[in-house]
């Protein structure tokens, strides 16, 4: 299996390849993204199924393109991952890679690999009692709000975002681990909650007037900054 | 293109582009021939087509509750809006040279302001809540001694969401602070009254209320100064040169007669459409949710987000089986950046690619609801499917 692209740009893709003989005697794609995305996996499995691995390692992203006789420019680079992700299942296949080790390198919540955050937050003494808290004792603060949870490094974070969902719709949860970091029983309740977790993910900055406004987060996968607007950023401490 | 032939279509993005009313067109029909004249020349045609531009500026004044005098007619909501922001600031700059937009503004908002920015200028924005509206509070604690406008947008042209304008307009009144309101998105959906919600200059469109394209308006408020952007032979008193429009503004005329007769009628049946689509959405399909306000909401639009499904797969999907609809993310036009609005509203990228509008019109039938609920979840359920986002509930 192979997997390229990032959902934050639009696009993720996933190429599965049955080999026999060193020849792709099957191949299937998954794909989250927009037409171009959807056109060019579909092609890709179209122009491969039955090549020898060395043939369809030369496959490019042209080849793809010119298969749906041409793209829009601007789909070239963002839509066409397509070859990309045929490569990646190559070699991981090659590598004797299961797709369950490619999902899950670290398969224990280990705090090493992350760093939460333990100096303070730009912002954060500014905005303290004005949309920062440290603790959510007081309901009524989170009511109906958009709400941020900083992952402090324990599982307790997680379980006050999970708590919070009781009095607001919205609420996300950042931690910098990747999500297979976290541990098996916590990642599951999370996902059967309405919390929105954003892993791999740091927040940098807590910004506002009078009060927060938004938060500068750092998508330590792409390392790409991006603002979110909130109302809210809890920080056990 | 092939598929689509055999389905029955449903137009549902109103908001994009709606049909002209065939009896806009009949009202339109003679000033294309007979009645040709230009309003500024003296002789006989001259004066008739005066005649009829002053009627028409009249009936278009009606329809807000202003007096003709403030009605300006501009080639669209464009450049409306780029006479109201650019005209106003202008015109008004030894006062000072703050300006204050929404995060939720439509895009050509944003762009003025940018333009407004390089040119000496300071551009604040008010955040919105999630629901995408502004807060007077927030609003007024952006303002400055140097500030001397506000534009913020009546209804969401993408979400839908109506601003509280009333205390907006109070807030930025008890200032002295001159406020902007691109109006297209509700026009003709909401009852407008500058009387009671007391704007000073107002963005309207002919094809918003089912006239043609090509012709729009800018309501400015007697006493209210703005310097022209468009220099020429002097018409609408200097404020906007070029020779009148006629056939579009005799269209726009009779479609702002049309819209004060059917309006309530029509806001009543639209909503009911709306609060079935919203309804049977939310109820029929897992991890779907309806992005802008509840309640306070234009009554045509109902705009979802879907987990783990990208909004143009969605859209080129429906589109095979005849469906128009719109995405939330800009994917479809010139930029790959999701939509500042639903960004501003607190989704995250992915979140807000995965976002749908549905805007109804003067021409849907109940049946266009049922269809829509019968088609969306199948589709829907297919693209998740071949997304390796989304894990079934």
């Amino acid at each position: 299996m192979g997997r390229v692209g990032n959902p934050v740009c639009g696009d993720l893709m996933e190429i599965y390849i049955a080999v026999e003989d060193d020849h792709i005697k099957d191949i299937k794609f998954q794909t989250f993204g927009c037409g171009s995305a959807v056109a060019t996996s579909s092609m890709v499995t179209e122009l491969v199924k039955g090549m020898s691995l060395d043939d369809a390692l030369k496959v490019t992203r042209d080849d793809v393109a010119d298969a749906l006789e041409g793209l829009p420019p601007i789909k070239m680079h963002c839509s066409n991952l397509a070859a990309d992700a045929l490569h990646a299942a190559i070699r991981n296949w090659r590598e004797g890679k299961s797709p369950k080790e490619i999902g899950s390198e670290f398969p224990l919540y280990v705090n090493k690999h992350c760093n939460p955050p333990e100096e303070p937050i730009e912002g954060e003494s500014e905005f303290l009692g004005k949309g920062v808290y440290n603790s959510a004792d007081d309901s009524n603060l989170f009511k109906d709000k958009r709400v941020l949870v900083s992952d402090m490094g324990g599982v307790a974070s997680a379980e006050l975002a999970m708590d919070l969902t009781k009095h607001t719709g919205r609420v996300i949860f950042i931690t910098p681990a990747k999500e297979t970091e976290i541990h098996p029983d916590i990642k599951g309740r999370l996902k059967r909650s309405d919390v929105k977790a954003l892993f791999e993910s740091e927040l940098l900055k807590i910004m506002g007037s009078g009060e927060v406004e938004k938060v500068l987060v750092n998508d330590l996968d792409e390392d790409q900054e991006y603002e979110l607007f909130v109302d809210v950023v809890v920080i056990r401490r | 293109m092939t598929t689509a032939e055999t389905e029955p279509e449903v137009y549902l993005d109103y908001q994009s582009s709606k049909p002209v009313d065939p009896r806009v067109v009949e009202a339109m029909r003679p000033y294309f021939f007979e009645k040709f004249g230009n309003p500024s020349s003296l002789h006989i045609e001259g004066d008739r087509a005066t005649k009829v531009l002053e009627e028409s500026r009249e009936k278009i004044a009606d329809f807000v509750g202003a007096s003709s005098r403030e009605i300006l007619f501009t080639s669209g909501a464009t450049e409306s809006n780029n006479l109201a922001l650019i005209g106003y600031a202008m015109r008004n700059k030894r006062k000072g040279n703050h300006i204050i937009i929404s995060e939720v503004e439509h895009i050509p908002i944003h762009n003025i302001a940018k333009y407004l920015e390089r040119n000496g200028f300071e551009i604040s924005k008010v955040p919105v809540d999630q629901y995408a509206r502004v807060d007077p509070k927030k609003l007024e604690s952006r303002i400055t001694d140097k500030t001397i406008l506000a534009s913020i947008g009546y209804g969401s042209n993408e979400v839908g969401t109506l601003q509280p304008m009333e205390s907006i307009c109070q807030v930025l009144k008890n200032k002295g602070i001159a406020i902007h309101t691109d109006a297209v998105a509700a026009e003709g959906l909401v009852p407008m009254d500058v009387n009671k919600v007391p704007v000073d200059l107002m963005t309207l469109s002919s094809n918003d209320i089912y006239g043609p394209k090509g012709l729009g308006v800018l309501y400015v408020r007697k006493g209210f100064g703005i310097a022209p952007i468009i220099m020429g032979g002097g018409q609408e008193r200097g404020l906007r040169s070029g020779t009148e429009n006629m056939p579009a503004i005799v269209g726009m005329a009779e479609a702002a007669r049309i819209a004060a007769v059917e309006m309530s009628e029509e806001i009543k049946r639209l909503g009911s459409y709306r609060d079935r689509l919203i309804k049977g959405v939310l109820e029929r399909i897992p991890k779907a949710y309806l992005n802008g306000h509840p309640t306070e909401r234009l009554p045509n639009n109902a705009h979802f987000r879907f987990e783990a499904v990208e909004g143009e797969s969605l859209m080129l999907s429906l589109k095979d089986k005849g469906i128009s609809a719109s995405t939330g993310s800009a994917c479809t036009s010139k930029t790959l950046e999701p939509s500042h609005t639903l960004i501003a509203c607190g989704l995250l990228h992915e979140e807000a690619h995965g976002s749908l509008e549905f805007t109804f019109g003067r021409f849907n039938k109940a049946e266009d609801v049922d269809r829509i609920l019968e088609v969306l979840p199948v589709v829907l359920e297919r693209l998740r499917r071949l997304s390796p986002l989304y894990e079934g509930s």
